[in-house]
C-alpha cells in the first residue's frame, strides 16, 4: 500500500509545492525497510519535535512539549510523521493563501490554489501515494482542500476525534480529521484517532464508533445548494448523480431545505465570535513571540504584539466576532446564530430521517488562479464555502470525494451523514472509489 | 461599519489599526454585516445550546496529576527567579 518518497524527492516536492510550513529534520525513517507508512498534522495540530504555529507569525517559535491525542495515536501506531502542514493562519481561509509561511501550490497547476484552510494537507495526500494527513475543519476546511486537490476528505461528527492539543479556532465548531487517497486507508485510520479522551471532555460522550455495514440506498439533493455552481462543476454533479443511480443502484432525490441559506451568516457569527475570544491568548506572554518591552501598560503590550503579528484576514476575524459579541448586538448576531444552528440541524434530521445521505457539490467552482483570489472581496471568499458550512455548523460526518475533472483540474461531491453514522460515507466511499477513476497529478507519478 | 466602531472595537480587540486597515475594515465589515442581516429573517427556535451535540461535564478523578511539566513551559516565557515576568497593569 505505502511508497514512500525518498527524502531527496520529498524535498524537492515541498520546494516546488511548499506543502509544509516545517518539514521534520531527520527524514532517514523513509529508507525504513519495510517502509513505514506516512502522515502528517495540519499546522495546528501539536506535535513534539515541530514548532506548532497554525500559519500564524505571532506563533513563531512555539514549541509545544506535548503532542495532540490525534497526532499521538497516530505515532503509537508506527506512523512516520513527516511535518507539519501549511494552513491558512489559524484555518481563518478557503484557499491558503492567509498563511503566515508562504502558500502552498496546487498539484494538478501550480498557478492555482489548493482550496484552505488544510491546504498542505491536501496537497501531501494528492501528492505522496499511501499518505495519510490529518486536516482539521472548522467551516469546511477538509471537504474544500480534498475538493481542489482530487482526494478524499472526511471530517468525523464534531466530538468523535479528541481536539486535545489542536489550536482552538472556534471550538463548537473544530474537528479533526482525515485526508487519503482511497476509501481503505479512511477505514484503517479513522478508529485510530477517534474515541473518549479523558483530555478533551467533548469527546467523552460519543457512542462508540460502528463501522459495520450500512448500505446507502437512498440520497437526498437539496435544490437550495444548486444555485450559483460553476457550470462544469454542475454538469460533473450531474453525471456523478446519474452514475450513483446507474451504476450503483441509488435512489438520487431532490428535497428542499430552505434553512440552508442561513447556514453560512449563523456559521461566520459563531466562528468568528468563537475566534475572537480564542485567540485574546496571544499577547506575546505566554506562547510564541515574545514582547520584551514590558515598561509598557498591559495594554499597549498586548496590542503592539497582536498589530504587528496577525495577518490581515485574522485581524478582520477577530474585529467581526468582537463585534457580535458586543453589548447591544449579541442578541441579534449571536444568540440567533445559535439558533439558526437548531433550524439547521433539524432540517437535516428531517431529510437523514427517511435518506442515508444528503449530497451536494463540495465547492462551487474548481480551484481558483491566485491571480483571480486577489481580487476576490472578503465575502466573496466567505460565500465560496456556502456548500461546506452547513454540515459543519450542524456538526454532522461529512466526505468530500472526487467526482469529476474540468480542465484538468478535480470536482469534488459532498456527503452529509447523520451524526456518528460516519460508517455511510465509508460505504459510499469504497462504492464510489471502486468505479470512479481517480486521476493523481503527473507529478506525483 | 464606520470608522468610529470599527476603531472602538479594535480597541476592546486590542488591536492597533493603521488608518488605512481602518478605512479596509469599516468597508469589508460593512459589505459583511450587511449579508448578516439575513438572520434578521430566520425563523425563530425556542431552543439554542452551544454545542451542535450534546455534551457532557466529563471530570476526572481528583487526584493530583501533572500533565504537562511546568518547567518545560516557562521555558518560552520571560521568567525571572520562578516568576513569569509581564507588562504594568497600571
Amino acid at each position: 500500500m505505502s511508497c514512500s518518497p525518498t527524502p531527496e524527492r520529498l524535498i524537492q516536492l515541498n520546494e516546488r509545492f511548499r506543502i509544509f510550513c516545517e518539514m521534520a529534520e531527520d527524514l532517514s525513517g523513509l529508507q525504513d525497510y519495510p517502509p513505514r507508512p506516512t502522515f502528517s498534522a495540519k499546522d495546528n495540530l501539536c506535535a513534539m519535535g515541530f514548532q506548532a504555529r497554525a500559519g500564524s507569525r505571532i506563533l513563531e517559535g512555539y514549541r509545544p512539549p506535548f503532542d495532540a491525542t490525534p497526532v499521538w495515536r497516530m505515532r503509537q501506531e508506527g506512523m512516520l510523521l513527516l511535518g507539519k502542514t501549511n494552513m491558512d493562519e489559524f484555518g481563518f481561509g478557503t484557499f491558503s493563501t492567509n498563511s503566515g509561511y508562504d502558500v502552498p501550490r496546487n498539484p494538478f497547476d501550480a498557478g492555482r490554489a489548493c482550496g484552505g484552510s488544510s491546504g498542505g494537507a491536501a496537497a501531501a495526500t494528492s501528492l505522496l501515494e499511501g499518505h495519510v494527513a490529518l486536516g482539521v475543519s472548522t467551516g469546511g476546511s477538509i471537504s474544500c482542500p480534498a475538493s481542489f486537490c482530487g482526494v478524499l476528505g472526511l471530517t468525523p461528527t464534531y466530538g468523535r476525534v479528541s481536539r486535545y492539543g489542536l489550536i482552538d479556532y472556534g471550538n463548537s465548531l473544530d474537528k479533526v480529521g482525515l485526508m487519503t487517497r482511497d476509501s481503505g486507508s479512511l477505514r484503517t485510520w479513522l478508529p485510530v484517532i477517534s474515541g473518549p479522551d479523558p483530555k478533551d471532555p467533548t469527546s467523552c460522550v460519543q457512542p462508540m464508533l460502528d463501522l459495520s455495514p450500512r448500505k446507502v440506498e437512498r440520497v437526498a439533493v437539496p435544490l437550495e445548494a444548486m444555485q450559483n455552481l460553476g457550470s462544469g462543476v454542475e454538469s460533473s454533479f450531474a453525471s456523478a448523480l446519474k452514475s450513483l443511480q446507474d451504476d450503483h443502484d441509488i435512489l438520487v432525490e431532490e428535497v428542499s431545505m430552505p434553512s440552508l441559506k442561513f447556514a453560512l451568516s449563523a456559521y461566520y457569527v459563531l466562528a468568528t465570535s468563537e475566534a475572537s475570544t480564542n485567540l485574546a491568548r496571544y499577547c506575546g506572554m505566554r506562547f510564541g513571540v515574545r514582547n520584551s518591552n514590558i515598561s509598557q501598560h498591559f495594554n499597549d503590550f498586548f496590542s503592539e504584539t497582536r498589530s504587528a503579528n496577525f495577518g490581515t484576514e485574522a485581524k478582520r476575524r477577530i474585529l467581526l466576532g468582537t463585534y457580535a459579541r458586543m453589548v447591544g448586538f449579541r442578541d441579534r448576531y449571536y444568540m440567533k446564530a445559535l439558533a439558526v444552528r437548531q433550524l439547521v440541524i433539524s432540517e437535516y434530521k428531517r431529510v437523514l430521517n427517511d435518506h442515508d445521505l444528503v449530497l451536494t457539490p463540495t465547492m462551487p467552482f474548481i480551484a481558483p488562479r491566485f491571480a483571480d483570489i486577489e481580487k476576490m472581496r472578503p465575502l466573496e471568499a466567505y460565500q465560496a464555502d456556502f456548500l461546506t458550512v452547513p454540515p459543519n455548523l450542524a456538526g454532522l460526518p461529512h466526505l468530500s470525494l472526487p467526482c469529476g475533472y474540468i480542465e484538468g483540474m478535480p470536482v469534488g461531491m459532498q456527503a452529509v451523514a447523520p451524526h456518528w453514522e460516519e460508517r455511510a460515507l465509508l460505504d459510499i466511499a469504497e462504492r464510489w472509489t471502486s468505479k470512479f477513476q481517480m486521476r493523481f497529478p503527473e507529478v506525483a507519478r | 461599519m464606520d470608522i468610529e466602531t470599527v476603531r472602538k472595537v479594535a480597541r476592546v480587540a486590542r488591536l492597533r489599526l493603521t488608518p488605512s486597515e481602518e478605512l479596509q475594515f469599516a468597508q469589508d465589515l460593512e459589505e459583511v454585516l450587511q449579508y448578516f442581516s439575513l438572520l434578521d429573517e430566520a425563523p425563530q427556535v425556542d431552543t439554542h445550546d452551544f454545542n451542535p451535540v450534546r455534551v457532557a461535564d466529563v471530570l476526572r478523578d481528583d487526584e493530583p496529576s501533572r500533565d504537562v511539566n511546568a518547567e518545560r513551559l516557562r521555558e518560552s516565557m520571560d521568567t525571572y527567579d520562578d516568576l513569569v515576568r509581564g507588562p504594568r497593569l497600571s
